[in-house]
C-alpha cells in the first residue's frame, strides 16, 4: 500500500516541478497536474479499499522519525480514505473539466489547484492541531487564488470578502491553539483530547483557560464551515467563482472542514454538542428559506451546500444518541450532498445564463436532465440514494430520544429545499429553452457523468449498508424498482416497444406474486398491475419515442407495487416516496403542468414526511423494540403515543386522497396532465392514499385524543370533502378539472366510508375503490379523446359531437350512470352498501352533509353529457373524427368491466367481505345465490339489471316514436342580427351554466383552501426576501457578522448555559 | 516582561480587529490586519516564554543533557516562525487583491465592492 503521505508529497512535488517548467509548456504542465491528481486519487481509492475490502487496521503516518507529540502525525482510516478519495476525485474531475481555463492561465493556477486539493487532503489527514492550522491557511490562500480563474469579474471582491474573514479565523485559531498548548502542553489531537478530558474534572483556573482556548478553536473551525449568519462571504464565492472550483469548494472543502470540526469535537467533548447541533440545526433551516427567493442558479447552489453542511454539522452534534449509527448517517448526507453537489455546478457551467429558468437549455439532452434528476433526488434526501437511508435513520434515533422539535425541524428545512430544488427542475422541463443548448464538451460532461454514476453507486453502497447494519432492505435490488430503472436506459427504443415491454412486465409481475396478497391487497393489486395496463393500452397512440414517459410511469406503479407488498413501515415509506416522483415526473409532463406538479410534489413530500415521522415515533413507542418495525405492530401501540401517531399518519395518507384542506394541488395536477397520464394519476395513484388509511385504520382502530374520537374526525373530512368537491365541480368549465374535482368528492366517500369504522363503510370503500378505477379512468379518457379532437377542454366550446364521437358519448354515458349511483350499474351498488352502512352508525350530522353531496353530482356530471354531446355542433367541429383507437379501446374494456362488475359485484367483493370479518365480525352480507342480504334489505344486480334495462329500452322506443315526425331545425337557419359579442362564451347557454347555484351556495367554493396556502408561501417568500438583505455584499458587514456569530456562541456556551 | 508581551499582544489584537472593522479603506484593513497578525506572534511567544530561561539553542553555552531545565519551550517559538511565514503569504495575497480591486474601479472603499449580495 502506497503511504497516505504521498498525496501530500505528490501534489507538492508536482506543484514545484510545475513551478521550473517554461510558461509555454501548457501541454506537459497540464499532464503533469493530471497525473498527479490520478495519484492521489488512485493512493485514496487503494486506501479505501483496504479498510472495507480486506479489513485493514488504522495507519499511524509518523514524520521526522519521531513520536507523538513530539512530531506530526498522519492518519489514514476509513473516515481519511473516503474523504480524501472525495476530495481528490473532485479534484481529478475539477482539473479535467477546467481545461481551458487552466490552459488560459497557465502552470501557475494549476499549481494553485493542486495545491488546495492537497491542503483539504491535509486537513482530513493531521492529527495534530497546529498542522491542522497551517493546511487552514494554505486552503484560505489557495481559495484565494482559484476564486479568480472565474471569468465573472465580481469574484474578485468575494476574494476580498473572503481573505478579511480568514483573517479573523485565523487570529481565533492562533490564539485558541497556543493557550491549548500552553494548558495541556501538546498540539497532538489525541493529546490535547485525553488532557482535556483530565483538566476538566477540575473546576480550576485551568479549566476555565482550556474551554476559552477550545472556544476559540472550536468557533474557528466552524467559522468555515459558513455557519448563518457569518457566512455572506461564501454566498459570493459559490456565486461567482467559476463553477468547477465551486465543486471543489462545496464537496471537498465543505467536507474536510466537517471532518477538522469532527476532530475539535474529540477534543471538546459532549459538552460542546447541543452547540454544534444548535450552529447545525439554524444554518439548516435559515440557508434553505433564504435560498427561496433567489433566481441566481450558483447563489441558489450556495445556500443549499451551506444549509447541507449545517445538517451534517447537526449530525455530529448528536452522536451522543447517534452513537454508532452516526457515521453511516453524517457519510450518507455528506456524500449525497458533496455528490451532488459538485454535479451540479459543474452542470452549471454547462448552461451559459444565470437565471434558474436558462436551464430550460438542458432539455434538449436527455443524459443532462438524468444527471440533474439524480442530483436533486440525492439532495432531497429521496430513495434510493444514501440521503434517503441516512434520514429514515437519523429521525427514527432522534424520536427514540424524544427530540421532537429537532425532527420538526429538519423536516421543514429539507420540505423547503426540496421545494426549490423541484421548482428548478421545473423550469428545466417547462420553461421557454434558449436558443443554444447546453454546451457540451465531453471532458465537461466527463465530469457530471461520473458525479452522476458515483451517485448511484453510492445508493446501492448505502442501500446495502443500512441491510447488513439495520436490517432494511437494498432499494436497488427491489425488482420492481430495477425494472423502472431499466427504462432510462432503453429510453431510445420506440414508444411501442416500451409500452409493450411495460405492460407485459407489470402483467408479469402480477402472475409472479399473485398468490401472496390477501383479498383485500388483491383488489389494489389488481388495480395497479392489471388495471395499469388497461390504461397503458391508450400510450399507443403516442408516436415517437415519448422520452421520459416510461421511466416515471413505471417508478410510479413499481412504487405502488413496493407499497401493497411492503410489510414493515421502511419498504412502506420508500415505496410511498417512489411512487410520489414518479407521478410527479408524469403529471410535470402536462401542457401547464408547471406550477401544479410543484405544488403535488410539496404537499406530497410534506405529507410523506409527516409519515415518516409518525412511522419513527411509532416505532420509538412500540413495546419490543425490533430493527425493523412491522406495520402490523401499529397495534400494539397505547396512549399517550398512539393518537398522536394516527394523526401523522392519517394527515400524510390524506395529502394523497385530496382531502379537503390539503387538495388544492388535484384539479391542476390531474387536469393538466396528458390524456392517458390523468387516468393513471387519478384511477391508480389515489389509491394509495386510500390503501394507507386502510392499513392505519386496519391496525390502530379507533383512537382518541383529548376526547375527540379521530376516526369521527375523518368521518367530517370525508363529509366536507365529499361536499365541497363536489360544489367546486359543479362550477368547473373544463371538462378535465371538472372529473378532478369529482375525485376529491369521490376520495371524500372513500374516508368517509373508512372511517365508519364498520363492515359495511369497508366494504363501500373498496366499492369506491375499484368503481372510481373503472369510472374515473374511462371518463378521463373519453375527456382527454375529446379533448384531443376538439383542442379544447371548455366544455361550451364544444357541443352535438354525440354523432361523431359516439363512443366516447357512450364511455361518457356508462360512466356517469355509474357515477352517480344510480341503478342499473356497480355504482348503484356501491350505494346500497353505503345506504346499509349508515343505518348502523350513530353520526347525524356528516350524514346529511354526504347525502347533500349525492345529487350535486349529478349536476355535473349531467353537465359531460349536455354540454359535450348534447346540443349544436360547433362549425369548426364538423370534420371532427372519433377519439384516436386506442383511445377507445381501453374505455370500451372498462365499459364491459362496469357491466360486469354490475351484474356479478360478488366476483371481487365477496372475498373482501369475508376478509373483513376478522376486523368487524358484525354486520357482514349474505352473499348466496345472486342475490346480496343486508340486516335491512336485499340487492339482486341482476333483476336490476333487468328491470333497469328494460326500462331503458321502454323509454328508448316510446322516443324514437314520438320523434319519428320531427323536423330536423339546421344550426343557421336562425339569423344573427347583432355585432360579434367581445367575450363569446357569454352568450353561450353553456358558459356559467350553475349560475344561480353559485349565488347561493357560491360561498362555499371561495379559493379559501388555496388562499390560505398561497399566503403561507408568500410569507415564507417575502420573509426570506427581507431576511437575505442581512448580506448586504459589504466585506466589512461580513466581518461583523463573524463578530456577532462569535460572540453569540459565547454568550450561550458560557453565560446562557451557565459554565 | 512576559505579561507585558502578552498585554501589548492582545492589545495590538483588538486594535487590529477594531481597524479592521473600522476603517473602509481596504489598504488600512490590510494593515490593521498586520497589526493583529502581530499581537497574535506577540502572544504565542509570551506563552512560550519561562522566567529566567535561556533560548531554546542546543550549543556550548547549553548542554543537551541538563536543556530541558534550562532553556524556554521551543514549540511557540516555532509555531511563531510558521504563522509568520504564513502572515506573509496572506498578507501578499491581500494587496494583490487590493491592487486588482483598485484597477477594477478605481477606489479602494470597501463598501463600493457590494455587486454580489442577498
Amino acid at each position: 500500500m502506497v503511504n497516505a503521505i504521498h498525496i501530500i508529497s505528490a501534489a507538492l512535488g508536482a506543484a514545484f516541478l510545475l513551478g521550473v517548467l517554461k510558461e509555454e509548456q501548457r501541454r506537459t504542465a497540464y499532464a503533469i497536474t493530471l497525473a498527479a491528481f490520478a495519484f492521489m486519487t488512485a493512493v485514496s481509492a487503494g486506501w479505501l479499499w483496504a479498510f472495507v475490502m480486506e479489513g485493514a487496521a488504522p495507519v499511524e503516518i509518523l514524520t521526522a522519525g519521531g513520536t507523538p507529540p513530539f512530531v506530526i502525525n498522519l492518519r489514514m482510516a476509513l473516515p481519511e480514505a473516503a474523504l480524501t478519495l472525495l476530495a481528490n476525485l473532485t479534484g481529478l474531475l475539477s482539473a479535467i473539466y477546467l481545461k481551458e481555463a487552466l490552459f488560459a492561465h497557465g502552470r501557475r493556477a494549476m499549481a494553485v489547484l493542486l495545491i488546495a486539493v492537497m491542503a483539504l487532503s491535509g486537513i482530513i489527514l493531521t492529527r495534530d492541531i497546529f498542522n491542522l492550522f497551517v493546511f487552514f491557511e494554505l486552503t484560505a490562500i489557495a481559495t484565494g487564488g482559484l476564486i479568480l480563474l472565474s471569468e465573472n469579474d465580481c469574484s474578485l471582491s468575494a476574494g476580498f470578502k473572503y481573505l478579511i474573514v480568514s483573517q479573523m479565523i485565523s487570529v481565533f485559531l492562533l490564539i485558541g491553539i497556543i493557550f491549548a498548548y500552553h494548558a495541556t502542553g501538546t498540539l497532538n489531537i489525541d493529546g490535547l483530547a485525553t488532557a482535556a478530558h483530565d483538566l476538566l474534572q477540575g473546576n480550576n483556573q485551568a479549566a476555565l483557560g482550556l474551554k476559552l482556548a477550545f472556544f476559540l478553536m472550536f468557533i474557528a473551525v466552524v467559522a468555515e464551515l459558513k455557519p448563518f449568519p457569518a457566512n455572506g462571504w461564501a454566498l459570493d464565492i459559490y456565486e461567482s467563482a467559476h463553477p468547477a472550483f465551486s465543486a471543489i469548494f462545496s464537496a471537498a472543502t465543505a467536507s474536510a472542514f466537517l471532518y477538522a470540526t469532527d476532530k475539535l469535537l474529540f477534543i471538546g467533548g459532549p459538552d460542546w454538542y447541543p452547540i454544534a447541533t444548535g450552529i447545525g440545526i439554524v444554518t439548516f433551516v435559515v440557508s434553505n428559506l433564504l435560498a427561496l427567493p433567489q433566481t441566481n442558479d450558483r447563489r441558489q447552489l450556495g445556500y443549499s451546500s451551506i444549509a447541507q453542511t449545517g445538517l451534517v454539522l447537526l449530525v455530529l452534534g448528536q452522536r451522543d444518541i447517534l452513537g454508532e449509527a452516526t457515521a453511516f448517517i453524517a457519510f450518507g448526507l455528506l456524500l449525497s450532498h458533496a455528490v451532488a453537489k459538485a454535479g451540479l455546478y459543474w452542470l452549471s457551467g454547462l448552461v451559459a445564463e444565470r437565471e434558474l429558468t436558462a436551464w430550460a437549455a438542458l432539455r434538449e439532452r436527455p443524459l443532462l436532465v438524468f444527471a440533474f434528476v439524480t442530483f436533486i433526488a440525492m439532495l432531497s434526501g429521496l430513495p434510493p440514494f444514501p440521503g434517503f437511508y441516512a434520514k429514515w435513520e437519523l429521525v427514527h434515533l432522534l424520536a427514540g430520544a424524544d427530540r421532537l422539535v429537532l425532527i420538526a425541524l429538519i423536516l421543514l428545512g429539507a420540505l423547503v429545499e426540496a421545494g426549490y430544488l423541484f421548482r428548478w427542475f421545473g423550469y428545466i422541463i417547462k420553461r421557454e429553452a434558449p436558443a443554444e443548448a447546453a454546451a457540451c464538451t465531453t471532458h465537461k460532461l466527463t465530469a457530471v457523468v461520473v458525479a452522476a454514476a458515483a451517485g448511484w453507486a453510492l445508493g446501492f453502497l448505502w442501500g446495502d449498508l443500512a441491510g447488513t447494519s439495520f436490517g432494511r432492505g437494498n432499494l436497488l435490488l427491489a425488482l420492481p424498482l430495477l425494472f423502472a430503472l431499466g427504462f432510462v436506459l432503453f429510453d431510445w427504443l420506440p414508444a411501442w416497444v416500451k409500452n409493450t415491454v411495460a405492460i407485459a412486465g407489470m402483467l408479469a409481475f402480477f402472475g409472479l406474486t399473485y398468490t401472496e396478497y390477501d383479498p383485500l391487497r388483491l383488489i389494489f393489486a389488481i388495480i395497479i398491475l392489471i388495471g395499469g395496463p388497461i390504461i397503458l393500452l391508450a400510450s399507443y397512440h403516442a408516436h415517437g419515442r415519448r422520452i421520459g414517459f416510461y421511466p416515471a410511469a413505471m417508478l410510479m406503479y413499481a412504487g405502488l407495487a413496493m407499497l401493497i407488498r411492503a410489510t414493515d413501515s421502511f419498504g412502506f415509506f420508500a415505496a410511498w416516496e417512489l411512487l410520489t416522483v414518479g407521478s410527479y415526473f408524469l403529471i410535470l409532463r402536462g401542457k401547464n403542468s408547471e406550477p401544479h406538479a410543484l405544488s403535488y410534489i410539496v404537499f406530497s413530500l410534506g405529507g410523506a414526511f409527516l409519515i415518516l415521522t409518525g412511522f419513527a415515533l411509532a416505532a420509538a413507542n412500540v413495546v419490543s423494540p425490533a430493527p425493523t418495525f412491522a406495520l402490523a405492530s401499529l397495534s400494539q401501540l397505547e396512549q399517550p403515543a398512539a393518537p398522536w401517531i394516527f394523526v401523522l399518519l392519517a394527515i400524510g395518507f390524506m395529502t394523497k386522497t385530496a382531502a379537503i384542506g390539503l387538495h388544492i394541488w388535484l384539479p391542476g395536477a390531474h387536469g393538466e396532465a396528458e390524456t392517458d397520464v390523468s387516468p393513471m394519476v387519478s384511477g391508480i395513484l389515489l389509491k394509495a392514499g386510500l390503501y394507507g388509511l386502510f392499513v392505519l385504520l386496519m391496525t390502530m382502530g379507533k383512537q382518541q385524543l383529548y376526547g375527540i374520537e379521530l376516526t369521527h374526525a375523518l368521518l367530517w373530512i370525508g363529509a366536507l370533502s365529499a361536499l365541497l368537491g363536489n360544489l367546486m365541480a359543479i362550477f368547473e368549465e373544463d371538462a378535465k378539472r371538472l372529473l378532478a374535482y369529482s375525485s376529491i368528492g369521490q376520495m371524500g366517500y372513500a374516508v368517509f366510508g373508512l372511517a365508519l369504522m364498520n363492515h359495511l363503510g369497508w366494504l363501500m370503500a373498496l366499492m369506491f375503490v375499484i368503481n372510481h378505477y373503472i369510472y374515473k379512468s374511462m371518463l378521463f379518457l373519453s375527456a382527454g379523446g375529446v379533448a384531443k379532437r376538439t383542442g379544447t377542454r371548455d366544455m361550451y366550446k364544444m357541443g352535438g359531437l354525440i354523432t361523431l364521437m359516439p363512443l366516447s358519448f357512450i364511455a361518457t354515458l356508462i360512466g356517469i350512470i355509474a357515477v352517480s349511483g344510480v341503478p342499473p350499474l356497480s355504482g348503484f351498488g356501491g350505494r346500497w352498501i353505503f345506504y346499509n352502512a349508515i343505518l348502523t352508525t350513530d353520526t347525524r350530522l356528516p350524514l346529511i352533509i354526504i347525502f347533500l353531496a349525492g345529487p350535486i353530482a349529478f349536476l355535473y356530471l349531467f353537465r359531460l353529457i349536455h354540454t359535450i354531446f348534447l346540443g349544436q355542433l360547433k362549425d369548426e367541429h364538423r370534420r371532427i373524427k372519433e377519439a384516436p383507437f386506442w383511445i377507445i379501446l381501453p374505455q370500451m374494456i372498462f365499459v364491459a368491466l362496469l357491466m360486469v362488475f354490475a351484474v356479478v359485484p360478488g366476483l371481487a367483493l365477496r372475498h373482501v367481505d369475508h376478509y373483513l370479518n376478522q376486523f368487524f365480525p358484525e354486520g357482514g352480507l349474505n352473499w348466496t345465490s345472486g342475490t346480496i342480504t343486508s340486516n335491512y334489505g336485499y340487492w339482486d344486480p341482476i333483476a336490476i339489471m333487468i328491470i333497469g334495462g328494460v326500462i331503458f329500452m321502454t323509454l328508448f322506443m316510446w322516443l324514437l316514436f314520438v320523434n319519428r315526425k320531427a323536423q330536423k331545425v339546421k344550426q343557421f337557419n336562425i339569423v344573427f342580427s347583432a355585432e360579434r359579442p367581445y367575450r363569446p362564451e357569454t352568450t353561450h347557454f353553456a358558459w356559467n351554466f350553475f349560475a344561480s347555484y353559485r349565488k347561493a351556495l357560491g360561498f362555499l367554493v371561495q379559493p379559501f383552501v388555496t388562499r390560505f396556502w398561497g399566503a403561507v408561501t408568500d410569507t415564507l417568500h417575502t420573509g426570506a426576501d427581507l431576511a437575505r438583505r442581512l448580506y448586504n455584499g459589504n466585506g466589512q458587514t461580513y466581518a461583523l457578522h463573524m463578530l456577532a456569530f462569535v460572540s453569540i456562541i459565547y454568550w450561550i456556551y458560557f453565560i446562557g448555559v451557565g459554565i | 516582561m512576559d505579561y507585558i508581551a502578552m498585554t501589548t499582544g492582545f492589545i495590538l489584537i483588538l486594535i487590529g480587529l477594531f481597524g479592521a472593522l473600522t476603517n473602509r479603506n481596504i489598504l488600512r484593513m490590510i494593515v490593521a490586519f498586520t497589526v493583529a497578525d502581530t499581537g497574535v506572534n506577540l502572544v504565542i511567544v509570551g506563552v512560550g516564554y519561562m522566567r529566567g530561561r535561556t533560548a531554546p539553542i542546543l550549543d556550548s553555552a547549553v548542554a543537551a543533557a541538563d536543556a530541558v531545565a534550562r532553556i524556554i519551550d521551543p514549540v511557540p517559538q516555532a509555531l511563531v516562525l510558521t504563522a509568520i511565514v504564513i502572515g506573509v503569504g496572506v498578507t501578499a495575497l491581500m494587496l494583490a487583491y487590493a491592487y486588482k480591486l483598485y484597477e477594477k474601479k478605481h477606489t479602494l472603499d470597501i463598501a463600493k465592492f457590494t455587486e454580489l449580495k442577498w
